[in-house]
């Protein structure tokens, strides 16, 4: 190497005003495969799915239709399914599971609770199990004469089976269940790490005032994770608005079938977009918009979400 | 430093690019791109030993995927304009044929002159034809029928004449007597497969377009007659209710329902349930009460095309013509291995068809298979099968629960599916 690397500052500074010097040459070559990649892989994709969406096409055959595309959605009966289907699944199974693992994460910091790590692990587990594995399981366990039926009517909680993945409302349910079984534990993570960093003379100083469990629970624990809260709600909300794996694999059939879920009641926008360009006629133009939809509401979301937190930063 | 990295890019570059010339000039190879490990595959093997008998010297590459990843991938090539990538014969299901056809005009070879559609059933080459030109080589037929259990039918009072050439009515009346006898569901029946309805609406001759490729539903009799069916069989109480392809293969092999109507590619599947030999037997499929209707429909099946502008279009074409529109053994041999009941006609009054079949009770099964391809109703497709078969379902819940009539529903699905058809 022709330059050293540990360049006084003050010289480097000087050496900049007379022009690129040979520090700069290297730091733009060192940078410039992640920013080509970036470029071609993230930019180029992000603007032309921009140019897409004013295109309308049947595969080879395109047609220009500017704002077309767009005013299509607010006629398009399957896209507004999807677009209700998918906020559902944000609005019902988010908040229910970011307090579940609130709860869950607030137990288990509980320090005389015995084998805290065993439980731990068993919630944290389903976030990495296979999707293909687990969603086939829930497959068996939710149908008809499945495991969770039998159990429900052996306990005479019920008297007919439920149809679980057979009537839109159940289906849906299902897919809830299985979607905060499998990420409850990940946030769990999260609340815990943030949990631990409170002081315990937070507690001690509450318990003295004479604050019980859930008075502590929603004027300290809550206040003070409230960023890591935060995270998790941005996360799990863009996670949401993606939603494509649980439907796919929960649907019969996934491809083949005529619906997603029955009454296409757990069709998606990424599931409508995988449609409309591979299942449908490929209409990759009109798929870009709805993409773009998703793009639209991540954003919005997480603005509400900032401001409701109340974080500046 | 600089100059040793640069150079080593070269080579790199030069390597790569050399690479691919050397590929695209071995024009004694073929790519095929086709799905199913147990269906496709080996029968492609098989054409390809066959092949390879006659021209050792042509190498035949088979790429197995799924159904799914092969349209993902040819849609995504095709779309791209690109040449490279593709394979020089690819299958693709029949109800998509004139999707990829029309939507990517010049992307497929024209077949008409090279392969003699003469030999193949008419309702085959129909649904690849486009502006009097034919652009496949057809190949495994889903002619439809209702298999059943003959001894639960017997238990409950019937017999083989009784299932013979019947009406949807009879059949739903046939499904209670059993329900009601043996306690046995008539059929393993998944509520969000729209199967069953273009089972029904192809044996009146109908589909979900008019010969004009426009949304025909609302004033579809035959659609209509099969949604009203549909629901028939639903709140007769004669299904075993089902979600998605394994518990509805198992319905049947666990002996809870006491027949199946699909297309003949389910053979494998009924055979797989070894303990159950013997107690099958195929009648042709039921008919709707319409007099346009017929026993005679189909399910499914696919056909084999060959990209225009790969390298190895003219060995590809030879390799089909000498293969699956040609070789009557190959046929028989495919049928014996996969059970795969084939379009070429020459070939189904070959041996294997008219052995009787002991799994079937001794009936010579694929042959009577084989007599009612000829009788399928030729229908076109069209463009949008797809999204018409979803359109359709999507209301399906709601007509079933009955809140909404039949005309109410038509009228939605047939406002939907226009609105997914865009110019």
């Amino acid at each position: 190497m022709t330059v050293n690397p540990k360049m006084p500052r003050a010289k480097a500074t000087r050496a900049k005003k007379r022009g690129i010097t040979l520090h700069d040459k290297y730091g733009w070559l060192f940078i410039s495969l992640s920013v080509i990649t970036l470029g071609v892989f993230m930019l180029y994709p992000i603007i032309n799915s921009l140019y897409m969406s004013t295109i309308a096409s049947r595969g080879m055959i395109q047609q220009y239709v500017g704002l077309g595309n767009y005013r299509r959605l607010f006629g398009d009966t399957v896209f507004l399914q999807a677009l209700k289907n998918t906020l559902l699944f944000f609005g019902v199974q988010v908040p229910v599971m970011l307090i579940l693992a609130l709860i869950i994460s607030s137990l288990l910091n509980d320090k005389s609770i015995k084998f805290r790590g065993i439980f731990r692990t068993g919630i944290f587990l389903p976030a990495v199990t296979s999707l293909v594995t687990y969603a086939l399981l829930f497959r068996m366990m939710f149908s008809l004469d499945g495991l969770i039926n039998t159990a429900l009517l052996a306990t005479g909680i019920i008297r007919e089976p439920i149809p679980w993945l057979m009537e839109p409302f159940w289906a849906r349910v299902t897919v809830m269940i299985a979607l905060t079984w499998r990420w409850t534990g990940y946030n769990m993570i999260f609340y815990l790490s943030g949990m631990q960093n409170i002081p315990d003379e937070l507690y001690e100083a509450a318990r003295i005032d004479g604050a019980n469990k859930l008075l502590q629970f929603t004027r300290i624990t809550v206040p003070l994770i409230k960023p890591i809260i935060l995270f998790t709600a941005i996360t799990s909300t863009i996670g949401t608005l993606q939603l494509f794996d649980e439907p796919m694999s929960f649907s019969s059939g996934g491809v083949t079938a005529a619906t997603i879920g029955p009454g296409n009641s757990l069709l998606t926008l990424s599931v409508y977009i995988y449609n409309l360009c591979f299942k449908y006629m490929p209409n990759f133009g009109y798929a870009a918009t709805v993409a773009y939809v998703i793009v639209i509401l991540v954003a919005v979301f997480t603005i509400i979400q900032f401001k409701l937190a109340g974080d500046r930063r | 430093m600089k100059r040793l990295l640069s150079m080593l890019l070269v080579v790199c570059v030069l390597l790569s690019t050399g690479a691919t010339i050397i590929t695209a000039a071995n024009e004694s190879k073929i790519t095929v791109w086709a799905w199913d490990p147990n269906f496709n595959i080996p029968v492609m093997d098989e054409a390809k030993a066959r092949y390879n008998k006659i021209h050792p010297n042509v190498e035949i590459e088979i790429v197995e995927m799924a159904k799914a990843d092969v349209e993902q991938k040819l849609n995504t090539v095709l779309a791209s304009g690109m040449r490279e990538g593709l394979p020089d014969i690819v299958l693709i299901e029949d109800y998509n044929a004139q999707k990829y056809l029309q939507a990517y005009p010049g992307a497929f070879a024209d077949l008409t002159n090279e392969i003699n559609h003469q030999n193949f059933a008419a309702y085959k080459t129909e649904l690849m034809t486009l502006q009097g030109r034919i652009y496949g080589v057809p190949f495994d037929s889903g002619v439809s029928a209702l298999f059943y259990r003959t001894d639960i039918l017997a238990e409950a009072g019937y017999q083989a004449s009784d299932l013979n050439n019947i009406t949807w009515d009879q059949f739903i009346q046939i499904g209670k007597t059993v329900k009601e006898k043996t306690g046995t569901a008539m059929l393993g029946f998944d509520p969000a497969d729209g199967g069953l309805i273009r089972i029904m609406i192809q044996s009146a001759g109908e589909w979900y377009f008019d010969e004009n490729g426009v949304p025909h539903i609302v004033n579809n009799e035959a659609i209509k007659e099969a949604m009203v069916t549909f629901k028939k069989i639903v709140d007769a109480d004669i299904i075993k209710r089902t979600s998605g392809w394994n518990e509805w293969v198992a319905s049947f092999n666990r002996g809870e329902s006491a027949a199946v109507i699909t297309g003949c590619w389910i053979i494998g599947s009924i055979k797989a349930e070894e303990s159950q030999a013997g107690k099958w037997a195929a009648a042709p499929t039921p008919r709707l009460n319409s007099p346009s209707s017929v026993n005679y429909t189909n399910l499914g099946g696919s056909s084999w095309y060959v990209t225009e502008n790969s390298p190895g279009k003219d060995l590809a074409v030879d390799f089909l013509k000498k293969t699956f529109a040609a070789d009557e053994d190959f046929y028989q041999k495919i049928l014996v291995a996969q059970g795969a009941v084939g379009t070429y006609l020459p070939s189904l009054d070959g041996s294997a068809y008219t052995e009787p079949d002991p799994f079937f009770g001794g009936q010579k099964v694929f042959s009577d298979l084989a007599a009612w391809i000829e009788k399928i109703p030729p229908v076109n497709y069209g463009l949008f099968t797809y999204e018409a078969d979803s359109a359709v379902m999507v209301v399906m819940p709601d007509y079933l629960a009955e809140r909404i009539d039949i005309d109410g529903a038509l009228r939605r699905a047939e406002a939907q599916l226009k609105n997914q058809i865009f110019f």
